[in-house]
């Protein structure tokens, strides 16, 4: 170029001598990565040639948070962590709880069935997210208010459970926080009723959408020996050929009382991590259906062991004993005998595991979480290399990292 | 009231995997660090080619080794393979003890390409470095921070630091009556409070004179 002077022939003049590449740094105010992350990529034309995801905008220390809480009270930052499906996380870090304290075999199956019920829900509510969300980044937004009006549905039921929409914390050690309120089964015969014409509307809006179509098809694939190097789980892994799945792998809270199928896929592109998930949506909605049948039957929801949870309101009037236990379990908790457990979950974004260290003090002395969205992600750097640009918040969304969780 | 199953209050083990109640969540594996490399370099051979999650924990009086560094393995096949095929495959947990006056691990980077940000994350939290590593860096905190927060000897609130007012406000009269900022002295706002009366009383005393008999006009 024999242009002379000004700007434009600076930013020219810059771009010859690093060869034709410019470095062009994506968020972290960006709003298609779904949170606070900061891609610096480095581009020749429209294409990638180097990605590099900076993370850590969003730490907010909850692992230390929980080594300074009772064990009872940790899971209220917990739950904060993948704020899309907090009940997960709670069910994963109380399994792990209850295999330490030996009572994880006196849990009644009434509470874990109700258990179940809500990680399914929660999948669904978050695969909705993922799916409004990742319509918007590539322009349709039509699908974003039919999933998010049934996403909201699913929050009533949260509502109705434990008395918060996004962090009920309603699941506690042993069991639940109280069996589930009058009138929760006909609310929840009512999602039953709307999810499968309003999935179909989906599909339709959104799945067979020669636009999305030609956005996601081809872009970002992965190999599945790469997928395993990498560390990816959940629909990520499952689209890349590998049937890995915690609940038929290794079964907890009943999961092996129930028939579904673990969805895969082998073209393992962003199309078909897209369509594992709304096939999974569908599976946990028959985990759903088949958990409502078991769920006309009452019966306890605590675990018979209550050292680790209140007595029965009823008796805490009556009983001086149970008003002392009640105290000393709001005021010092209950202590947990010393060890350490990794128990994994399989949450709407892969193996959700806790790693929980007890010394036999009231509080836990570390919880350590495997994310798996910081791991999903973390592969961006590898897959979005020889991407275009554009293509980049496709291939964000379809590895639908929640930063609450990546960073912690 | 504690439960048969839980231990009195003040009886805290120093070494918590030790005493472990007996629960089958992965085969375990303690290693040193001199040993670690060639540990995780036979299981990768043996098939574990998933590197689940890779972390730490301080025991902080814990003697020889402060630290573990966590490994989770988990054995998949690294082609395409169905459910039943993949069965419930088998877990390890490397624990590799890290004494605290050499936090030094060799990175396994080379081997597990998802250990990268988790290596990355425990030497920003802990403070333990993996030799090796292409791009050993903070990667929660920010670039500056001093401290490695998950440490025991960290305080939950972080370590208390200096804070100095900015300028343009510890000159601004008017802040002086709100709450004072740190770093500045009770002698000091009580003078500023002073000057801020004294000021007030002279605008009143202007007033006074500009209407005459200090009525309301």
């Amino acid at each position: 170029m024999s242009v002379s002077g000004g700007p434009q022939a600076v930013a020219l003049d810059v771009i010859e001598r690093s060869e034709g590449r410019m470095v062009l740094s994506m968020g972290p105010q960006h709003p298609s990565t779904h949170g606070v992350l900061q891609v610096i990529t480095e581009i020749q034309g429209e294409t990638v040639t180097k990605a590099s995801p900076e993370i850590g905008y969003l730490h907010t220390g909850i692992e230390k948070s929980a080594e300074n809480l009772f064990w009872s009270q940790a899971s209220t930052v917990i739950e904060r962590m993948d704020y899309l499906s907090p009940l997960t996380n709670a069910l994963c870090y109380y399994l792990a709880v209850e295999k330490l304290l030996g009572i994880d075999a006196t849990i009644p199956p009434r509470a874990q069935a109700v258990r179940v019920l809500l990680a399914e829900l929660s999948r669904i509510a978050s695969h909705c997210v993922w799916l409004g969300t990742g319509g918007i980044d590539l322009g349709a937004l039509t699908g974003f208010f039919y999933c998010f009006d049934l996403r909201e549905r699913i929050l009533d039921l949260f509502e109705a459970s434990g008395g918060a929409r996004m962090h009920p914390n309603y699941i506690r050690v042993g069991g639940l926080a109280q069996d589930l309120p009058h009138g929760f089964l006909a609310k929840l015969d009512g999602v039953i009723e709307m999810y499968e014409p309003r999935m179909r509307d989906v599909r339709r809006l959104l799945q067979k959408n020669p636009i999305l179509q030609d956005r996601m098809i081809d872009v970002g694939i992965i190999s599945a020996e790469e997928a395993v190097g990498w560390g990816l789980t959940g629909p990520c892994l499952r689209a890349a050929g590998i049937g890995y799945d915690v609940r038929r792998a290794f079964p907890y809270s009943g999961y092996e009382n129930y028939a579904f199928d673990v969805i895969t896929r082998t073209e393992s592109d962003a199309y078909a991590r897209f369509l594992v998930r709304l096939d999974e949506m569908d599976e946990a909605m028959r985990i759903v259906r088949q958990v409502r049948k078991v769920l006309d039957e009452p019966g306890p929801v605590q675990s018979p062991d209550t050292k680790f949870s209140p007595p029965p309101k009823e008796t805490i009037a009556l009983s001086m004993e149970a008003l002392i236990h009640h105290f000393k379990l709001v005021s010092e908790s209950f202590r947990v005998p010393p060890g350490d457990v990794y128990q994994a979950v399989e949450g709407p974004r892969g193996e959700l595991g806790y790693y929980v260290v007890s010394n036999g003090d009231n509080r836990p002395w570390r919880v350590r979480t495997r994310p798996p969205s910081m791991y999903n992600l973390q592969v961006l750097k590898k897959i979005a290399i020889g991407e275009l640009i554009a293509d980049m918040v496709v291939m964000i969304g379809s590895l639908d990292p929640v930063f609450g969780e990546v960073d912690r | 009231m504690p439960s048969s199953q839980t231990p009195p209050a003040g009886a805290t083990a120093l070494d918590p995997t030790a005493v472990r109640p007996d629960i089958a969540d992965a085969r375990i594996v303690r290693v040193m660090p001199a040993g670690v490399r060639s540990t995780l370099e036979g299981l990768r051979a043996d098939g574990f080619t998933m590197l689940l999650d890779l972390g730490a924990v301080d025991y902080l009086e814990r003697e020889p080794a402060r630290f573990d560094v966590v490994y989770h393995l988990l054995r998949l096949p690294d082609r395409p393979a169905g459910v039943d095929e993949i069965g419930t495959p088998e877990r390890v947990r490397v624990l590799c003890g890290v004494p605290s006056d050499a936090v030094t691990v060799p990175t396994v980077t080379d081997l597990w390409a998802s250990a990268d940000w988790a290596e990355r994350e425990v030497f920003d939290l802990f403070g333990i470095r993996f030799e090796g590593h292409p791009d050993l860096r903070r990667i929660q905190m920010p670039d500056d921070w001093e401290g490695h927060p998950l440490r025991k000897d960290y305080p939950l609130r972080g370590v208390a630091r200096e804070r100095t007012p900015r300028p343009s406000f510890a000159l601004k009269s008017n802040v002086a009556a709100g709450t004072p900022a740190a770093g500045r002295t009770a002698a000091g706002l009580q003078k500023q409070i002073a000057e801020v009366r004294r000021l007030a009383d002279a605008h009143a005393a202007a007033d006074l004179a500009a209407t005459g008999d200090g009525k309301q006009p």
